[in-house]
């Protein structure tokens, strides 16, 4: 009977160290870098993917026609070394090198962007990014056709990609599009394997349209053109990133070995950073930030990279419910807030209090219009004109946030104060779960609601597109034809400077007349890396850190990197 | 036993088929869209993925198509939040992490938490009971992450003598196992004093000493078998709590385990993940119960089944 602990412990022992054995990682080499994401990767999957740390790991593994030059941002060639560009900015033609290659050395050629690009304009894919493929002539009908009758759609001749041989491919678009360029090298626009994703294909029958098993994306699998192949990934762990050796650019890439690792949450994750056992941090801990950004000024540290990125923090304001579909209400809503007061006290951040929408000085060549500045007397005047004076009559708004930020309520709170004290304007302040918050937002089941957008690409009109009627993003239900005529004018223009014009011209009367959203502060990200040891992190304001040239400077002591995490 | 062995697992059926039952229909009722995120795609698209986790008909087609695919195909499907795992290969990746971390602080629970129970119960009054009562107390009371934020701040950035999270190394295992462990030893530390007690005022433990045995004699071949029969009870519901319970420690130590892993799957409102992890809970409890109904009737003679 004495077994009566014995064997229960016995039991527990083998167990334990069966799981702690097959759950633990293999030992990683001591040039390896470990670079932490903010965020678990929730796909590697290009044409799925939407999360940033999902689209860096992607530009690390992938090369599109085009690549980005780390600092500008600007398109430079990628698989495509050269490419012309017709007078009336409707037909580009691509010519793909000949040493491009895939990580199985196959050569990468213009049937692996076919098959990309017909993949991601089925419905079936369900792409998120989908519509930045629309700007392509015949895309739009093509994807509705096939939404709408699987069985009798339209044909994908109908699109206008053309292959000529295995180097050339053409592209006509439907309008002109100033950045389509710099589209190239975004993940929807990769190229795909065929070869090594027809093992995971289920074949199409009777309307079911043909299927990926999602698994393809993992090694030994997934076969990439770019910069570094997926060696392995372990779930909730890390991915292991090494250079491609059939990569046309491969003297670029200067790191062995690459780990992409995520923490549950930011303290640990920081912690893991301060141990050494990270040495990229990928954002900055938003509870932390106040003091590392003092220390930095103070010169006792030199590893906190912050600067504006090309986001920003609003509120929309719901135009459809009555009394707040009166963009007076709206102004005097925007004019009674101290956002200087907000960035300044809530947020203790160099951030810019914002009275655009787009964020400022990201764009070159767009000139911000000027928004309406903080004046409470015109404020309440804008009220009276409305036909509530004092705020009387008006209702008690509801307002939404969503959990996870503790910033978030204290914005809210804050606002509310200043709403009431300036203008006699009440809110109840609801915080919902992300998931709750999305759904009720995305049914316009709110007065005020916080949001915070990140720019996809270079261009005014990933803002301005947000209000243009029928977008599934305009959330806040404002619709006005003058705004849609301006957005489709400028969508035809050639030249960028009356585009840009056209375009400065709408966002002055979203942000001085109609107001569907107000502008809170531009948001400012960073990263954490000791700048004497690593190298080739770019910084730009899209937070696209380009994973291809970073690289070891000063070689770590052994005992920083032999325990991983 | 073959006939009690055979009627619980029969039961079991039932009791997983009513848990798979209830939680789907709480999943379906909570509020929140898993395919609506930040930015929103074509309508198409959504639903293009409404489609493929076979949610497009209807509730109550969703519970029957699962409710076949597990029963049919042993399969929960993909997830929805990371679309390259499916459920299973989820679970068999984090599932070992968590049983390993599990399995260790439930070693610690039970070696210190019966060592000190026995020691309070024969020192009855006495000040280590006196601190064993306190010690208890606070580990029943303090919670998970007050101890965890504790040792954290202690061990790992104080004096940096272990690491301070993180999966690989038997070093990192010991600040979340401990953690976890504490309040588990506090429970078991009241309930082997309570039961050492009893059996210590009972007569055949008079008879040995009378025999003239040595205390320790009495202690280790009289009492503690007896007494740990209670220990041993309590270890199957343990079980199923240290690994629904590690969520917390696994968030504070950074551990990739299926606690963290679930409660995101509800936030996210990922069904077929929870779905997966919430049946892979429920037979894990149901075995560890049966396999401690058993193993508490191989011990003690005087329980029948």
């Amino acid at each position: 009977m004495r077994q009566t602990l014995l064997i229960p412990s016995l039991v527990l022992f083998i167990v334990g160290s069966i799981c702690f054995y097959i759950s633990t990682p293999h030992q990683q080499g001591r040039d390896a870098i470990n670079f932490c994401e903010a965020g678990q990767i929730h796909t590697l999957d290009p044409d799925k993917m939407t999360w940033m740390q999902d689209i860096r790991v992607a530009m690390g593994l992938w090369e599109g026609l085009a690549q980005y030059n780390p600092q500008t941002l600007e398109p430079i060639p990628g698989v495509a070394k050269s490419w012309k560009i017709s007078d009336d900015g409707l037909t580009y033609t691509f010519f793909l090198r000949h040493n491009a290659r895939w990580s199985n050395g196959q050569m990468v050629t213009t049937a692996d962007f076919i098959f990309a690009w017909k993949r991601i304009l089925q419905p079936s894919t369900a792409a998120g990014y989908v519509t930045m493929l629309f700007h392509i002539a015949g895309a739009r009908a093509y994807f509705n056709s096939l939404a709408a009758h699987p069985l009798k759609h339209l044909p994908f001749s109908s699109v206008g990609i053309k292959a000529s041989g295995p180097y050339k491919l053409v592209v006509t678009l439907a309008h002109p599009c100033g950045y389509f360029l710099s589209l190239m090298a975004f993940p929807p626009f990769f190229p795909l394997n065929p070869a090594a994703m027809a093992h995971f294909r289920a074949a199409a029958h009777g309307g079911v349209p043909v299927q990926y098993d999602p698994r393809w994306t993992r090694p030994p699998h997934l076969i990439s053109d770019g910069p570094y192949r997926l060696a392995a990934w372990k779930f909730h762990q890390y991915l292991e990133l090494r250079p491609n050796r059939y990569y046309w650019d491969r003297r670029a890439v200067k790191c062995a070995a690459l780990y992409i690792r995520n923490f549950p949450d930011a303290q640990s994750a920081f912690l893991a950073y301060q141990s050494g056992a990270v040495d990229v941090l990928s954002f900055v801990p938003t509870r932390f930030a106040p003091a590392l950004l003092r220390q930095q000024r103070e010169h006792i540290r030199d590893d906190v990279h912050y600067r504006p990125v090309f986001g920003s923090y609003y509120f929309n304001v719901n135009c459809r419910h009555k009394p707040l579909n009166n963009p007076l209400i709206r102004r005097a809503l925007d004019m009674a807030i101290d956002k200087r007061a907000i960035v300044k006290d809530i947020l203790r951040l160099p951030d810019r209090p914002l009275e655009v929408l787009v964020p400022p000085e990201s764009i070159p060549g767009y000139k911000s219009p000027h928004g309406l500045p903080m004046n409470i007397s015109a404020a309440k005047e804008l009220l009276i004109k409305a036909g509530y004076p004092g705020g009387r009559d008006l209702p008690v708004f509801k307002f939404l946030t969503n959990s996870g930020a503790a910033m978030n309520i204290r914005i809210a709170q804050a606002i509310a104060e200043m709403w009431r004290k300036n203008l006699g304007v009440r809110i109840s302040i609801h915080e919902e779960e992300s998931k709750i918050f999305n759904q009720d937002v995305v049914h316009g089941n709110y007065d005020i609601a916080r949001a915070g957008w990140y720019g996809d690409y270079m261009d005014p009109t990933t803002w301005l597109d947000l209000f243009r009627t029928g977008n599934p993003n305009n959330l806040t239900g404002f619709s006005n034809a003058q705004l849609n005529a301006l957005l489709h004018k400028a969508s035809y223009q050639t030249s960028a400077v009356k585009r840009f014009a056209l375009l400065h011209q709408a966002e002055k009367l979203l942000v001085t007349r109609w107001m569907p959203s107000i502008p809170l502060f531009q948001y400012s990200d960073g990263l954490m890396y000791n700048p004497q040891r690593i190298g080739g992190i770019s910084t730009n304001v899209r937070m696209i850190t380009l994973l291809k040239y970073i690289h070891w400077i000063h070689h770590p002591a052994p005992q920083t990197a032999e325990a991983p995490q | 036993m073959k006939k009690f062995i055979l009627s619980r697992l029969l039961q079991s059926v039932v009791v997983v088929w009513l848990v798979y039952t209830a939680t789907f229909w709480l999943l379906m009722a909570t509020p929140g869209d898993p395919f609506i995120g930040k930015k929103q795609p074509p309508p198409a698209v959504l639903a293009a993925l409404r489609q493929r986790y076979g949610l497009d008909k209807g509730d109550f087609h969703a519970y029957l198509a699962y409710g076949w695919q597990i029963i049919a195909h042993g399969d929960f499907g993909p997830t929805i939040s990371y679309a390259n795992w499916t459920v299973l290969d989820v679970i068999r990746n984090s599932l070992p992490v968590s049983v390993a971390l599990g399995a260790l602080a439930l070693l610690i629970a039970l070696w210190l938490g019966v060592a000190a129970g026995v020691l309070g119960a024969v020192y009855r009054g006495r000040w280590p009971d006196i601190v064993l009562t306190v010690g208890t107390l606070l580990g029943i009371s303090l919670p998970t992450f007050v101890i965890g934020s504790g040792l954290l701040m202690l061990f790992a950035v104080e004096t940096s003598l272990l690491p301070s999270g993180g999966w690989g190394t038997l070093k990192q295992l010991i600040l979340p196992a401990f953690t976890l462990a504490v309040l588990f030893l506090a429970y078991l530390a009241r309930l082997s004093r309570a039961s050492t007690l009893d059996v210590i005022s009972s007569d055949f433990v008079r008879t040995a000493r009378a025999k003239g045995l040595s205390p320790m004699k009495v202690i280790a071949g009289h009492v503690l078998p007896n007494a740990s029969i209670a220990v041993l009870a309590f270890l199957g519901p343990a079980t199923a709590s240290i690994l629904t319970g590690s969520f917390i420690v696994e968030k504070i130590f950074a551990i990739p385990g299926l606690g963290e892993v679930f409660v995101n799957a509800c936030l996210d409102k990922d069904i077929p993940l929870v779905l997966g992890i919430v049946l892979v809970y429920t037979v894990l409890l149901v075995l560890m119960n049966l396999l401690v109904d058993i193993a508490c009737a191989m011990a003690d003679p005087r329980i029948r089944i």
